[in-house]
């Protein structure tokens, strides 16, 4: 690896439950990391730059205007305005229709439900769209002046029919819009068109070089984890989560609880997303975290889970539900809420720090749970910012009794990676997608002990069930929580 | 002593123009009516020396106990909950400012020895960091006890000294309201609201020093922690900003390119036509007609 670089934009919050990005402000952010990469580390060293590939999160909506100008910002993943969309079609027998033909749980997150809230409650941006985009599509024809759409991102759209692989009529017409408003459906693989003159010329490459259209973050993850086949599984610990297996079985769960996204070749990636990881254990460290110590979060975070290290497995019996932000699977319910329970006269902040790690590991043990009824796991590959952290990584074999295992040096995150591998795959570097996940080499393992396990499960038990029975409290709380 | 009241037009004050009230008040009793709510064009300072005071300012409530410094913006309402002043010993100031707008262009008059750029950056703290009560600041009472004293000793010097003191006040109190409300823990935080002011006065020609001085870091400290969030520097993540705001101007056929550079902040439109070449590869006009095939060529 010669090098990487990384920036940011921000996400506004217009109103609550709004997440929106700047479509031009993303667009010049990377062309100005772009430029400065290839300037620094690349350039000078004369290397020739054969392929681009691209990776984005999942389930954008930009809608565009009939020059292709956007019309307003893009709705974003962690968009929930369309809960009530959302609500509608699952109670519906067309969505249970649509969650098996498209692999995309019907879920606010989805387009296809943000699709239908724009022609509810914004008719003129409705009516005024020439197309509706991914943000990822919306760069690729900035750049290249083609409207394209790979498999992966489009299998989140919640219209893309992941058996046949092209746009589903009844999700469509159920949005109100017609196939033409959509971008062209291909393969992870596809070359996106030309690079236009004037950036080659600003980013001084020549015009042979292939920008290869590439996947989502989660499925370039998902293969840059080198989770392959039966029996592994991915767990990626960013501010959100999820836990991710790869098959060439679509997942049929009765349920609804799991996703299907068609990776490339046939092969699927399948699992749940979780709300609160990173996220949940930020806001514990803001709130009571020790800053007299120290100046910066990071630090504070490393003391925190130094504290939680020397606590009793299982917290002394104290049980945190991580539901800060409602939660996605396996409960698909945007209500819940956070809780502490079990708190008794002699907890101490430490056993707090403690139950906090445990209630975000519960939560993906409980996705894990909901997966073990189709695939067999054997073995877990984590990887995202706190797979870096050993202590959560024991505690991550011993809740789920399975080994954890993580590369050995941080190097390019598995997003970055898999962005590599399918780039390579292409230029016929490997035979196909298996034998590029094969090359990745994961090392450092963590052991499950067996004691902890059993201590963990009883705990978990208490977790699971109170999970389930704060339903009712859950909507009520939520409603109360509405006026603030 | 119960009180200490300067008015403008008296002879203390006579040196003061920009001062137009200044007063030590200890109050014993309820007075009805004592304190109205009134808008005024002043800036307005009030510190509690002792007792706890319910004021209502800009319409939300507060609570100051001694110690307390409370800030009223020019164009801001400021009474007493039931229109009582209440019970304790406070002291005021009310300072006539030479030019204040809510964006933040401030400048305070020849009296005061702040640049005018750096009344521009106080200003937008002011601003930014819209709070009228600073929590515990002992050293406003200093301040106000010590003009108070020059007011009455009527030393030599006495001139400086007062307007001194209240530049001390100011810069104090722009100093105190940064780090009050911008918690070092969550620096994402306090950049979304950055970038806000950014977006909303993109033409202001920003210096490092006034973005450092919005969010109380030093300069060095803040452009560390900018380039580790965003990956660009403070001053390249503006022109992030506003190349990408001019992208979306050119994609308006109805914008002057001329007008275009000026709004987004460039100096001059071959600034920004030479900024917008070397990032894009397109001349500003080039882009427009690549992107807008309708569009005015004259434009």
């Amino acid at each position: 690896m010669l090098g990487s670089t990384k920036g940011s934009y921000p996400t506004f919050h217009a109103k609550p439950d709004y997440s929106e990005q700047d479509p031009e402000q993303i667009f010049i952010t990377m062309l100005y990391l772009l430029k400065i990469f290839l300037n620094e580390k690349i350039h000078p060293k004369k290397h020739d730059v054969q392929c681009i590939c691209f990776s984005s999160a999942m389930h954008s909506v930009l809608p565009i205007d009939k020059n292709g100008v956007p019309i307003g910002n893009a709705m974003v993943w962690s968009d929930n305005r369309a809960k009530k969309e959302a609500d509608e079609l699952k109670e519906s027998p067309l969505g249970k229709e649509l969650y098996y033909r498209t692999g995309t749980p019907i879920h606010a997150m989805s387009p296809l439900n943000k699709i239908v809230w724009l022609r509810n409650n914004d008719p003129g941006r409705f009516s005024a769209a020439d197309k509706f985009l991914s943000i990822k599509t919306y760069i690729l024809e900035q750049l290249t002046g083609e409207y394209v759409i790979d498999h992966s991102v489009a299998s989140a759209t919640g219209m893309m029919n992941i058996h046949t692989l092209t746009w589903d009529d009844d999700a469509v017409k159920y949005a109100g819009i017609s196939k033409d408003k959509l971008a062209d459906l291909a393969t992870v693989f596809h070359i996106a068109g030309k690079l236009k003159p004037e950036y080659q010329a600003s980013l001084r490459l020549h015009d042979r070089v292939k920008l290869i259209i590439g996947s989502s973050d989660g499925c370039m993850a998902t293969l840059g984890a080198g989770v392959w086949g039966d029996g592994k599984a991915t767990v990626t610990l960013e501010e959100s989560g999820a836990i991710r297996v790869v098959g060439k079985e679509i997942l049929q769960d009765e349920k609804q609880r799991l996703f299907n996204y068609l990776l490339a070749e046939g092969n699927y990636v399948s699992g749940g997303p979780t709300n609160n990881v990173g996220s949940a254990f930020e806001w514990y460290a803001k709130q009571f975290g020790d800053f007299n110590k120290v100046y910066e979060l990071d630090d504070c975070i490393r003391n925190l889970i130094n504290d939680a290290a020397k606590v009793p497995v299982g917290s002394c019996g104290l049980i945190f539900l991580p539901y800060l932000q409602g939660e996605r699977a396996p409960m698909w319910n945007a209500n819940a809420r956070g809780v502490y329970f079990g708190l008794n006269i002699k907890h101490e902040l430490q056993h707090l720090v403690r139950a906090t790690i445990e209630g975000i590991l519960y939560a993906f043990y409980s996705i894990s749970k909901v997966l073990e009824e189709h695939r067999i796991i054997a073995c877990l590959s984590a990887n995202g910012t706190y797979a870096s952290f050993p202590v959560w990584m024991q505690m991550m074999a011993d809740i789920f009794d399975k080994p954890v295992n993580i590369k050995k040096n941080s190097g390019p995150d598995s997003v970055a990676c898999g962005s590599y591998l399918v780039g390579a795959t292409e230029m016929g570097l490997y035979k196909d997608l298996e034998h590029a996940a094969q090359k990745v080499k994961l090392q450092e393992s963590y052991h499950p002990q067996e004691q902890n396990h059993k201590i963990y499960m009883k705990h978990y038990a208490v977790f699971e069930s109170l999970s389930l029975k704060l339903h009712n409290e859950f909507k009520a709380i939520a409603d109360l929580q509405h006026d603030y | 002593m119960n009180q200490y009241c300067l008015k403008k037009d008296c002879k203390e004050l006579h040196a003061f123009p920009h001062i137009v009230e200044f007063a030590y008040k200890k109050v014993n009793a309820i007075q009805f009516d004592s304190l109205k709510k009134e808008v005024s064009a002043f800036l307005r300072f009030y510190y509690v020396i002792e007792g706890r005071f319910d004021w209502v300012i800009d319409d939300q409530v507060y609570i100051l106990y001694p110690g307390d410094l409370a800030m009223i913006l020019p164009g801001q309402s400021f009474g007493g909950e039931k229109d009582l002043l209440g019970i304790g010993t406070i002291n005021w100031l009310h300072l006539k400012l030479k030019q204040f707008d809510r964006n933040g262009k401030m400048l305070m008059g020849k009296w005061s020895r702040l640049s005018d750029r750096e009344a521009n950056t106080l200003g937008r703290i002011l601003s930014f960091n819209n709070t009228p009560v600073l929590s515990r600041l002992k050293e406003a009472g200093t301040i106000f006890q010590n003009m108070q004293n020059e007011f009455m000793n009527q030393e030599i010097g006495q001139t400086v000294r007062v307007n001194q003191l209240i530049d001390e006040l100011l810069i104090l109190s722009a100093r105190h309201l940064t780090r009050q409300n911008n918690s070092r823990r969550d620096f994402p935080q306090i950049f979304m609201k950055l970038e806000q002011a950014l977006r909303e006065n993109l033409s202001h020609q920003w210096t490092l020093e006034e973005m450092a001085a919005l969010v109380g870091l030093g300069n060095t400290a803040f452009s560390e922690k900018v380039k580790s969030y965003t990956g660009f520097s403070p001053l390249n993540y503006l022109i992030n900003i506003r190349i990408t705001e001019a992208i979306k101007l050119l994609k308006k056929p109805n914008v002057h390119v001329t007008d275009i550079a000026l709004d987004v902040g460039f100096y001059s439109s071959q600034h920004f036509a030479t900024t917008f070449k070397k990032l894009t590869g397109y001349t500003p006009s080039e882009f427009r007609k690549k992107h807008i095939p309708s569009s005015d060529e004259n434009l």
